[in-house]
């Protein structure tokens, strides 16, 4: 193969899936940066439908290059959000600026950004190789480059055989792919993913999600990915931005959102709600306030053990044991109140925890892991 | 292998082949007898004779008629008007049909659309003959309804005549068009447009790349309806055709007194309407409906 | 009639296909006598010719013999086919009821269907199923001849007598001296105009005729193939080099002649009417100035407002002359001598006459009609007007006006000659 269809900086790339030098010089430049220019900038943008604010009022900067997740239960507007960039919605407030250049009033035809959609809305009448062709010849492009940067699309998500078949014809995955080769074909400045992993299954949701994340390191551009599965936005996100009510909760790299959610909804929708509050918060930490802990951070010793220096302990009973395969859950009733998860790591010789329903424990937690949480 | 103990499920339940052949016999013994039977005597009384006394039937074979439906000029030329006024129809059919039933489907709210579907079909309610009588008042040169309009325009009406029988044949088929197209506009999905659109085609631009092609079969399945149904209309010739006639027309006056050369007449608009699904079969549209 | 033309609509293609099952299994005993058939005829107009006739063995009469009676207890029904107006049972207008009293008096429950052409009325009597029928000229022989109607014996009619003699044995209603039907009403057909359109006085169908005609354009003529006959009657008046004597009755100079004359009608024609209720539109609404029409055509129009006045040409004129016949194979032939007796009784007759706008039959009707002038108007009893009226009739190819060296053009070919002139 030779040019590639989306060498972003006059780089070629021969797989999709090989890594290579590139990405990491690619990598290195994004990293060293000092100051990212920005790809989208969202300020004040405001969507209503009927009575509903569907989102209220966000201000974002999405950086060249970067993968940024748009994260959120259904309803909470990341979708919403993603339409207003593609521009398939117009906002009732706001401005959305592409490379600098407000676009808020500019049709989705006019815009360079390109979408992959959830259903993946591949053109049933047209063959595999012409669904890809299509943006390049609506512009177009002449036939002869169309057909070879269409082909070399094809081939780099593995589809090269299938140029001529119909969409109705390939499976969940195969689909998924084409809708991508289709959207990169015409080089976008930014490439908006909405829920494009949600109708395939589990395992080919993991294969796709370092698939996807691969090919945004080759081709370097901007990814907005919108998903309500908080493993997908943490396993390929640059950064995450998570959507609660119309609004951006907290916005920042997975393990902030992880290890330090901003909010109690943070905490609950990313990773397991593990929170201790009021009462119990001021009994066992000797502070008020909403305090999170993730589970895994949690250690379960004798009800008689001693704690180690710099760590919080609170006894409890254990409600349920869950063996799942890699680790052991426990679901601890707290002496003072609530109740917390602590999860184990089954790393020993594994031994049936079941015993342990019902007994009095204590959990243990390093005190550097709670983390205070907005109401 | 020991014997088989009879299953409360019953006999059909063991016999799918024979379940099904007990629930199509009935109805294909009526297609085939009665829908096929008829058309094979049409074509076979086409080759027969009257007496020319008693105007009964003779029996004998001759090619006579389809000689003189093909050989004289004025039939030839009732021929082509017929299929011409049935294309036109189409045509308008269509031009009306797109917008109405794109708004329909993909604009007007989906809960308003039953409501715009029952309007559509409230001229079907009607009886055929008091929408084309209808159609000649508003037709009516100097006094009728389209006069009334057009006249201060600088306009007159069309009258009774070939445009006055392709808008009444166009109003009386325009739901059969309307139908289909706008169940092909709701099954298409909405990101379908937004893809298109997100790839750089502007609205007429994805209107003809994309929305066409894959409303195409409900085109074609409108067209079917409005160009056989103007094909082999006459009454509507009659009332505001003024002295323009169609095929159907020639059936009517001779039918009674010369049966094998209304038979011969009537062949025409079958051939017509059987070439016209050949060619939309080879077009593909049929594969899809 | 509407009802009607909506059944035979649905796909002209299929319907007529459906259609010729029904009359190709009716046809197969009549296709030796209808050649018989062919001398008789002749014979029947001319007998003076009927030696020269082609196979010229005298057959036994079409239809078999008439009933010999008596008129016996009715069969408790009778299934008649009319034209529309002929049979009113007082659902079209309560006053207008000479049904209810028929039935009550001879318990014969009348089944009624009607009919639009004469055409239609043919092929639904050939179906088989009816008792009577109102047949016009133009039905009739095919009727006869087609072994479709019996011959009436009008001994057991007792209205019979009082019917005017001009119409009774006419070459429209019996063979060889043998009467298959009893005269119900006769009219003439009209020229008709709108007084706004036209505002001098018409006599002559010239003005719908000839190319010249101060009328182009608004001219309107019967939709049928019948309609070649009124060309005809024109052709006797303005060339009678061509030696028409009887307008149904054709040679193929004559005919081509007739046609010529409608080829040149036919830029002058607005529109051509078929269904008597367009024809009053047109007139009234004055699309049409001047034209082909009928007398009830004339009372609808006037009866709507419209400026109309119509007339004999002095050309003559084509007419109708109906006639009530009884099936071959009647199943209620006792209900069917009553009906056809009560229809022509002086008291009906005027009442159907007057509802229809014809002239009555029966002589005695016209003292019974509520407007005492109505059979002058209709000019019932004046034989003088009715010379030069021409009943319709069925052209056959054995000249029906009695020539035996020349073959006359048959009503098939009447049709379709019509349709290419309408194509």
């Amino acid at each position: 193969m030779g040019e590639s269809v989306w060498a972003m900086r006059g780089s070629g790339y021969c797989s999709a899936i090989a890594p290579s030098a590139v990405h990491a010089m690619m990598q290195g430049v994004r990293y060293t940066m000092s100051e990212p220019s920005v790809a989208i900038r969202l300020r004040g943008l405001t969507r209503r439908f009927g009575d509903v604010v569907a989102v209220d009022g966000v201000d974002l900067d999405v950086f060249d290059g970067e993968f940024l997740t748009l994260l959120g239960p259904s309803g909470s507007g990341k979708t919403t959000v993603l339409r207003m960039i593609a521009g398939f919605e117009r906002p009732d407030d706001g401005t959305i600026e592409l490379a600098g250049v407000d676009v808020t009033r500019v049709p989705p035809y006019a815009r360079d950004v390109n979408t992959v959609f959830q259903d993946y809305a591949l053109f049933p009448h047209m063959s595999v190789l012409k669904n890809i062709e299509y943006g390049l010849k609506v512009k177009k492009v002449p036939a002869a480059e169309r057909k070879t940067r269409a082909l070399a699309a094809l081939e780099s998500v593995r589809l090269g055989a299938y140029g001529d078949r119909a969409p109705s014809q390939l499976s969940g995955g195969q689909r998924q792919r084409v809708a991508l080769a289709r959207a990169l074909v015409n080089r976008p400045k930014v490439l908006l993913l909405d829920e494009p992993l949600g109708a395939l299954d589990l395992k080919l949701r993991e294969q796709m999600q370092v698939e996807l994340k691969e090919i945004q390191r080759e081709v370097g551009i901007t990814f907005v990915f919108v998903t309500h599965d908080q493993d997908e936005a943490l396993t390929m996100s640059d950064r995450i931005a998570v959507f609660n009510e119309g609004n951006i909760a907290q916005l920042g790299t997975p393990t902030e959102v992880y290890e330090h959610p901003a909010t109690a909804f943070v905490a609950g929708f990313v990773g397991t709600s593990n929170l201790l509050e009021g009462a119990a918060a001021q009994a066992v930490l000797g502070r008020p306030g909403t305090w999170s802990v993730r589970p895994e951070k949690i250690r379960v010793i004798e009800a008689d053990a001693r704690p180690g220096d710099g760590e919080h302990a609170v006894p409890g009973t254990v409600r349920e044991v869950v063996y799942v395969g890699m680790s052991t859950r426990f679901v601890v009733d707290l002496a003072v109140g609530g109740s917390l998860m602590a999860v184990q790591q089954n790393s020993e010789m594994s031994t049936d925890l079941g015993h342990l329903r019902g007994q009095r424990i204590q959990l243990v937690w390093d005190a550097r892991h709670e983390y205070q949480v907005a109401d | 292998m020991t014997t088989t103990t009879a299953t409360p499920r019953g006999f059909g339940y063991r016999h799918p082949r024979l379940r099904l052949a007990g629930l199509l016999t009935a109805p294909m013994a009526w297609l085939v007898v009665v829908y096929l039977g008829s058309l094979a005597a049409l074509f076979l009384t086409a080759f027969w004779t009257v007496d020319d006394f008693t105007g009964q039937l003779v029996k004998t074979f001759t090619m006579k008629n389809f000689q003189q439906v093909f050989t004289n000029s004025a039939y030839l030329g009732s021929m082509l008007r017929t299929v011409s006024i049935a294309l036109l129809v189409t045509l308008f059919c269509l031009v009306l049909a797109l917008p109405l039933a794109f708004f329909m489907a993909r604009v007007a709210r989906p809960s308003w659309r039953p409501l715009l579907v029952a309007m559509v079909l409230t001229p079907l309610w009607a009886s055929y003959l008091v929408k084309v009588y209808a159609w000649r008042a508003m037709l009516q040169p100097e006094t009728g309804v389209l006069a009334w309009f057009l006249d201060p325009l600088g306009l007159s009406s069309p009258g009774y005549g070939y445009l006055g029988i392709v808008i009444t044949l166009t109003y009386l088929w325009l739901p059969y068009m309307i139908l289909p197209i706008y169940a092909g506009l709701t099954r298409l999905p909405n990101s379908m447009l937004d893809a298109s659109s997100d790839l750089g085609a502007t609205g007429g631009r994805t209107f003809r790349s994309v929305v066409m092609p894959i409303i195409f079969p409900s085109i074609v399945a409108g067209s079917i309806f409005t160009f056989s149904l103007s094909l082999g209309d006459y009454i509507t010739a009659q009332i505001v055709g003024g002295k323009v006639t169609m095929l159907g027309n020639i059936v009517q006056t001779t039918y009674v007194t010369n049966l094998p050369f209304a038979a011969a007449v009537a062949t025409v608009p079958v051939v017509i309407v059987l070439l016209y699904l050949l060619a939309v079969r080879r077009s593909g549209a049929l594969d899809n409906l | 009639m509407h009802t009607k033309r909506l059944l035979t609509f649905a796909a002209t293609g299929t319907a007529a296909a459906l259609m010729l099952a029904a009359c190709s299994g009716g046809s197969s005993s009549t296709e030796s006598s209808a050649a018989a058939a062919g001398s008789t005829a002749a014979s029947g107009a001319a007998s003076a010719a009927a030696s020269e006739a082609p196979a010229s063995e005298a057959p036994a009469a079409p239809g078999g013999e008439a009933y010999a009676g008596p008129v016996g207890d009715g069969e408790g029904e009778v299934n008649i086919l009319a034209w529309p107006g002929y049979v009113e049972n007082g659902s079209t207008d309560p006053a207008v009821d000479w049904v209810s009293g028929f039935e009550e008096e001879t318990g014969c429950k009348v089944n009624l269907k009607t009919f639009g052409t004469s055409d239609e009325a043919v092929k639904l009597m050939q179906g088989g199923g009816w008792d009577v029928v109102s047949a016009s000229g133009d039905a009739t022989l095919r009727l006869i001849y087609g072994d479709t109607v019996q011959p009436v014996n009008t001994d057991l009619v007792p209205s019979y007598a009082d019917i005017f003699e001009d119409l009774k044995m006419q070459k429209f209603n019996s063979v060889n001296g043998v009467a298959y039907g009893i005269p119900h009403g006769r009219g003439a057909n009209l020229i008709m105009w709108n007084t706004d359109k036209v505002t001098e006085p018409v006599d002559s169908w010239a003005a719908t005729f000839e190319a010249d005609s101060p009328y182009a354009g608004a001219v309107t003529a019967y939709d049928s193939p019948i309609f070649i006959a009124d060309a005809a009657v024109y052709l006797m008046a303005t060339q009678p080099e061509l030696g028409i004597t009887d307008p149904y009755s054709l040679d193929q100079t004559q005919f081509d002649a007739a046609m010529a004359l409608l080829e040149q009608q036919k830029p002058l024609i607005s529109e051509y009417w078929s269904d008597y209720t367009k024809a009053v539109q047109a007139f009234n609404s004055g699309t049409t100035a001047i034209g082909t029409s009928w007398q009830v055509i004339a009372n609808l129009a006037a009866a709507e407002g419209g400026k109309i006045q119509s007339t004999k040409a002095k050309e003559g004129a084509t007419g109708w002359s109906d006639t009530w016949m009884i099936a071959k194979d009647a199943k209620n032939i006792n209900c069917a001598y009553k009906w056809v007796d009560h229809i022509a009784s002086p008291e009906t007759n005027a009442q159907v006459a007057e509802w229809f706008g014809e002239a009555p039959s029966n002589a005695k009707s016209c003292e019974l009609t509520a407007d005492k002038t109505f059979c002058e108007t209709y000019h019932a009893g004046d034989a003088e007007y009715w010379t030069d009226v021409y009943y319709w009739n069925t052209p056959t190819a054995t000249c029906i006006d009695g020539r035996t060296d020349t073959q006359c053009v048959p009503y098939s070919e009447w049709a379709t000659a019509w349709s290419a002139l309408r194509s």
